[in-house]
C-alpha cells in the first residue's frame, strides 16, 4: 500500500494526465448533451459579438478612407466646376466680340489684355500685339461694350492702351440723339465728364454718347457710355453731363484694335 | 498564486477568441493558419511543467471543443496530452534557446497526430497529404509566429511562475 501511494506520489503529473484523458474520452462518448447546447449558444454569441465589433471598426475605418477620397474629389470636382464656369464666361465673351468682328465696318487687330500700366499717372493696359501685326500709335481699341482708348506707345510684340478712365485722356464725344458735339474726360472717380454741352440743349438721362469722329484717332459711332446724371449751375455757361462708361475698365481681357476702315465701307 | 490563475485565465480565453475571430480571416495563407491557443499552451506549460501544461490543455481544449462545433472532448484529450508534453521540456536540463521550438514541435506534432486520427476515423484520409500538406507546413507556420511571440511575451510568463 505504502510503495502503491509512492509511486501515486511520484507520478502525479503523469495520473493527472490520464485521468484528462479518461475524462475526455468520456466527454466524446457524450458528446451531443443537450446540456452544453445552451453554453456553446452563449459562447458562439459571444465571439459573434466580438466579430460584428471587429466588422465595425473595419467599416468605420473603410468610411474614413471613403469620405478622405470622396473630400478630395469633391474638391478636385469643384476646382474643374470653377475652370467650366470660367471657360463659359470666356465663350460668351469671345462669342460678343466675334459678332463685332464680323459686324464691324473696320479692320480690326484682336488682342488680350496681358498687363496693366504702373506708370505714375497714366491709366493704361498692355495689350499682346505690337507693330508686327501692323498696331500704330493713336490707334483707337475697342471691345463689345465700346470704346476702351487709344493706343499710346508700342514695340515689336506689345503695345500700350490709354484708356478713357485716365486723365490725359481726351475724347471728341456726341450727343446720340441731339448730335451736339463736346469732350468726354475722366472726372477722377468712376464716371466721365462731358463737357461744353450748352445750357440750352436739351439733354436726357440714358443718352448715348458716341464719338463724334472729328478726331483724327478715334472713328465716329463707338459707343463711349450712357448720361447718368445732368447738373445745371446758375453761373455756368454749359451743363455738367457724367457719363456712365460703356466699358468695366477693371473687367477688361480682349480688345480689339481698329486697323482701318473696310475697302467696302470706305467705297459706300 | 490566485492572481495568477485570473490572469492565465484571461490570457488563454484572449487566444481561444484570438483564434476564433482575427487569425482565421488575418492570418490564413491557404490552409495554413498558426495555432494561437496551442502557442500559448506551449509557453505557458514550459514555465510551469507538466501538471499545470496538462490541467491548462485540458480546460482549454474543452473551451476550445465548446465554442466550435467539434467533438466534445477531442479537443481536451489533444490539448491535455500537449500540455503534458510541453511540460517535460520546461526542466532545468534544457533550459535552452530553441527549448521552445523543440518543445513546439514536438507537443504540437502530438496534437495534430491525435487530431488527426479521431477526424480521420469513418473517413477516407490520405494520411500522407494530411501529415505533409497540412500538418508539418502549418507547424512551421505556427513555429514562426510562436517564436515571434515567444521572444516578446515569453519573460512575462517565466516573471509569473
Amino acid at each position: 500500500m505504502k510503495r502503491l501511494l509512492t509511486f501515486f506520489s511520484l507520478n502525479r503529473s503523469l495520473w493527472l494526465l490520464l485521468f484528462y484523458i479518461f475524462l475526455s474520452l468520456l466527454l466524446m462518448n457524450f458528446s451531443d448533451g443537450r446540456s452544453l447546447r445552451g453554453v456553446r449558444l452563449v459562447l458562439l454569441q459571444t465571439i459573434e459579438w466580438i466579430d460584428e465589433i471587429k466588422e465595425a471598426i473595419t467599416v468605420h475605418q473603410n468610411m474614413e478612407k471613403e469620405l478622405l477620397a470622396l473630400k478630395k474629389e469633391n474638391f478636385d470636382l469643384r476646382l474643374t466646376n470653377i475652370k467650366l464656369r470660367e471657360v463659359l464666361i470666356e465663350n460668351a465673351r469671345l462669342r460678343k466680340l466675334l459678332e463685332l468682328k464680323t459686324s464691324s465696318p473696320y479692320h480690326l487687330v484682336a488682342a488680350r489684355v496681358i498687363g496693366k500700366g504702373t506708370e505714375e499717372g497714366i491709366r493704361t493696359l498692355i495689350l499682346n500685339v505690337g507693330e508686327d501685326d501692323s498696331v500704330r500709335i493713336n490707334m483707337a481699341v475697342v471691345n463689345a461694350d465700346g470704346l476702351v482708348g487709344r493706343i499710346i506707345s508700342t514695340t515689336t510684340s506689345e503695345s500700350i492702351v490709354q484708356i478713357l478712365m485716365d486723365h490725359n485722356s481726351l475724347v471728341s464725344a456726341r450727343l446720340q440723339q441731339s448730335r451736339e458735339v463736346g469732350v468726354v474726360g475722366w472726372s477722377g472717380n468712376s464716371w466721365l465728364d462731358l463737357q461744353y454741352i450748352s445750357k440750352n440743349i436739351p439733354v436726357k438721362r440714358g443718352e448715348l454718347v458716341i464719338t463724334s469722329g472729328l478726331s483724327q484717332i478715334y472713328p465716329p459711332g463707338l459707343k463711349i457710355g450712357v448720361v447718368a446724371d445732368i447738373i445745371e449751375n446758375e453761373y455756368d455757361w454749359f451743363k455738367e453731363i457724367r457719363v456712365k462708361p460703356a466699358v468695366n475698365f477693371n473687367a477688361v481681357e480682349e480688345v480689339f484694335v481698329i486697323r482701318a476702315l473696310r475697302e467696302e465701307k470706305r467705297d459706300e | 498564486m490566485n492572481r495568477y490563475i485570473i490572469r492565465y485565465f484571461f490570457v488563454f480565453l484572449g487566444a481561444l477568441l484570438l483564434q476564433s475571430t482575427v487569425i482565421t480571416p488575418l492570418f490564413q495563407i491557404y490552409y495554413w493558419k498558426p495555432n494561437l491557443i496551442l502557442i500559448v499552451l506551449v509557453i505557458f506549460s514550459l514555465h510551469h511543467g507538466q501538471m499545470a501544461g496538462s490541467t491548462a490543455g485540458f480546460l482549454v481544449g474543452l473551451s476550445s471543443d465548446i465554442i466550435s462545433s467539434s467533438l466534445l472532448g477531442l479537443g481536451a484529450l489533444c490539448k491535455s496530452i500537449t500540455g503534458y508534453i510541453a511540460g517535460s521540456f520546461g526542466s532545468e536540463l534544457v533550459r535552452e534557446r530553441y527549448q521552445f521550438i523543440v518543445a513546439l514541435f514536438v507537443a504540437g506534432g502530438v496534437h495534430d497526430i491525435i487530431m488527426l486520427f479521431f477526424n480521420s476515423l469513418g473517413r477516407d484520409m490520405s494520411w500522407k497529404v494530411m501529415i505533409f500538406v497540412y500538418m508539418i507546413p502549418n507547424l512551421f507556420y505556427t513555429a514562426i509566429v510562436g517564436t515571434i511571440i515567444y521572444y516578446f511575451v515569453g519573460r512575462w510568463f517565466h516573471h509569473h511562475e
